[in-house]
């Protein structure tokens, strides 16, 4: 579908959210865990797994999740999150996992690096990947105890490639782009300007996180947004400290700014695909714009810890969440992509797969879209926005 | 010896009793110790880089930290600054409205007294996320405010006022709100502690009944306000959630600052010197307001 390191991408916060289960029955999903039933049973060191972990039945259980908020843990449609992310697992293996959240990427790799979560599954995404693999803190997938893992794409598994290993299986991706209320917005051109634009004034929605600071980078033409020299970052800098006024709010909580763009309070917004779903059901005359610079791309995985007492129940808990059935309620409900291929692109809207062009097989690759790439100096992007913020 | 028994006798019992004292103090200092002195200690050493946040970090101690934050082109003191301008607006408005509160409950209700006390308690039992959500129900450019403006034709239909919602003014009166009936309280009590032979004993000497309000029950009810004032002003200037759900890009507060430097920008130390700051701010200002404030008389007897 595109090239891998274009693919290499993520996101920073994300996630409000929202939608509806796939229906649907797990056919190729469910043959494969019946298979990979069969490969737990007889564990013993034989089936691809170091010698080293003792089989499944010994293992503790109580699988300890580390993930976004309403990716399993119930926080927007329990039944159907459990029904379609992890009741596979649950049916193989009899466990329930115990999900610990977190808000943002940055926030869950603090907690990681100040010791204060104990996890056996945690849920980055791309520009997360090598950090959390330099912290120590990861061991590699065996993708032959993941049935599922034929089905999911494979040019999108190499961003999941850390240092020659498959560190993390990649599995929901999106974009972020800007959003436009066509009945009172008349773009010039598709672009992210159209973030900065003054003849707006008071109707625009930036996200609250350091990513504007790369998004206000593209504005201004800088060669690398997301490496920018310190007198790049400091014009970034002074250009949205120029621009903020005219922006009614900053959003932490993606629904929250579909909601004021639902109301009409904004008309312009920095959008992640959920924004799109709605509008769409809502039947708003809007435009996801595929920006002159492309649409970032971001797209995130599961990464198994070091330490895990767990390593086949994990090993169990990614195949459930790589199933086609994971992957339509994503699709369905949170209006995200899912890096498994045999998905059905009829549980959501013809409007919708057009506007995200979830049929199109050029749509993470340049020019449509740019991975939201690792950062390096991420804390010093910070430092600046923060500054942003308090000017 | 009859002398030294009774000498020995007193000795022993003031040990015993310094050592009932020491027994149950220990549970609470412990507790203060624990929760209260240790956590303040961690914070102020992250703040001179004693302690890290990543252990690949290899700076040494250092006042940079501070340095930076009292620098020339710090943003973050005319932060603080701004937070403490609006925090110092919302308590005099608070204290204003909540007086008059305090005032009729405590002097010109009787038999209600007790009831309406409740009645004015009683947001506090919906969650404080609601109850500021809840405005922007009503502040939002198609909220009930905006839109009863538009119905009466005070307002053209795509031109609600915009400021009422995301700004300076949204989280001061969201502040405000929140924060009344709970300062009506000190006030009240105050008052209602007032002897009343004074305010008879003023009437009878011919004092009107503003000038008896200006001599005598504003001067005994201020340890009451000062309280009230300092109830608002303390928690309102590290306040971050309400900026953060109503405040929109002018209403980023100081609070807002320090959460982000922790849990967004990693940096903890940076982070640790704004939150130090405040804290040594505020206990200035309670050490301040302490010489006026007895607990006593804004307590109930």
């Amino acid at each position: 579908m595109t090239d891998i390191d274009r693919i290499l991408a993520e996101r920073y916060d994300r996630r409000g959210f929202m939608r509806m289960a796939g229906a649907t029955t797990l056919g190729a999903a469910v043959l494969a865990a019946c298979k990979k039933a069969e490969d737990n049973g007889g564990s013993t060191g034989t089936s691809g797994a170091p010698a080293s972990h003792p089989p499944i039945e010994q293992e503790p259980g109580d699988l300890a999740v580390f993930d976004w908020s309403g990716y399993g843990n119930g926080d927007y449609y329990p039944n159907k999150e459990r029904a379609s992310l992890w009741q596979q697992y649950a049916d193989q293996t009899g466990d329930t996992p115990q999900f610990t959240l977190f808000e943002n990427d940055d926030a869950a790799y603090t907690k990681a690096v100040a010791g204060t979560v104990d996890f056996d599954v945690v849920h980055p995404c791309g520009y997360k990947y090598k950090d959390w693999v330099d912290l120590g803190a990861m061991q590699p997938w065996d993708t032959s105890l993941i049935p599922n893992y034929s089905q999911l794409n494979p040019k999108l598994m190499e961003s999941g490639v850390v240092d020659g290993q498959q560190y993390f299986i990649p599995l929901d991706w999106g974009f972020i782009a800007p959003i436009v209320n066509l009945d009172h917005v008349d773009p010039t051109e598709e672009s992210f300007n159209i973030l900065f634009d003054d003849r707006y004034e008071g109707k625009i929605s930036w996200v609250d996180t350091s990513n504007m600071m790369y998004i206000g980078g593209m504005a201004l033409g800088v060669s690398d947004p997301f490496d920018m020299t310190d007198e790049e970052l400091g014009q970034v800098r002074d250009f949205l400290a120029s621009k903020k006024h005219l922006v009614k709010f900053m959003w932490n909580q993606s629904y929250d700014f579909w909601l004021a763009f639902k109301k009409e309070e904004v008309w312009i917004g920095y959008a992640w695909p959920d924004t799109v779903g709605y509008a769409d059901a809502a039947g708003m005359n809007y435009l996801y714009m595929t920006p002159k610079e492309g649409r970032v791309s971001w797209v995130c995985g599961m990464g198994l810890a070091k330490d895990t007492q767990n390593y086949f129940h994990a090993h169990d808990y990614v195949d459930s969440w790589a199933s086609k059935k994971a992957a339509e309620f994503l699709l369905a409900w949170y209006y995200y992509g899912h890096t498994n291929t045999t998905a059905d692109l009829s549980v959501v809207s013809p409007g919708v797969v057009s506007a995200l062009g979830l049929d199109d097989p050029t749509v993470l690759e340049p020019p449509k879209a740019i991975p939201e790439s690792y950062i390096p100096r991420r804390d010093v992007y910070q430092q600046y926005w923060s500054e942003v913020l308090a000017s | 010896m009859a002398t030294q028994e009774a000498a020995a006798s007193a000795k022993h019992w003031r040990r015993r009793e310094r050592g009932v004292t020491a027994a149950l103090l220990s549970a609470p200092m412990l507790w203060l110790l624990l929760f209260f002195v240790a956590p303040v200690v961690y914070v102020a050493s992250y703040s001179v880089g004693a302690i890290k946040l990543f252990p690949t970090d290899t700076g040494v101690i250092s006042l940079d930290g501070w340095r930076h934050f009292f620098g020339g082109g710090s943003i973050y003191l005319g932060l603080f600054w701004k937070s403490v301008r609006m925090s110092l607006t919302v308590s005099v408005i608070v204290v204003l409205l909540a007086y008059p509160i305090g005032y009729f409950l405590a002097l010109c209700v009787r038999k209600l007294k007790y009831v309406l006390l409740l009645v004015v308690i009683v947001p506090f039992l919906t969650s404080f996320l609601l109850r500021v959500l809840a405005w922007k129900v009503m502040l939002g450019d198609k909220g009930v405010v905006n839109s009863l403006l538009v119905s009466l034709h005070l307002r053209p239909a795509n031109e609600p006022i915009e400021w009422l919602l995301y700004s300076q003014f949204t989280v001061m009166l969201v502040l405000a709100y929140v924060w009344i009936p709970f300062v009506a309280l000190p006030i009240f009590v105050s008052l209602d502690n007032l002897d009343r032979s004074l305010l008879e004993a003023a009437s009878d000497l011919g004092a009107s009944r503003v000038r008896t309000f200006l001599r005598v029950t504003l001067p005994l009810s201020l340890p009451g306000l000062i309280a009230a004032f300092v109830f608002v002003f303390v928690p309102t200037i590290g306040e971050f959630v309400t900026p953060l759900l109503v405040g929109g890009t002018n209403g980023y507060m100081y609070g807002n600052a320090i959460q982000d430097l922790f849990t967004r920008g990693l940096d903890w130390q940076s982070g640790s010197v704004l939150a130090m700051f405040l804290l040594i701010v505020v206990a200035g200002l309670m050490a301040l307001f302490g010489r006026y404030v007895q607990v006593r008389s804004v307590a109930a007897d």
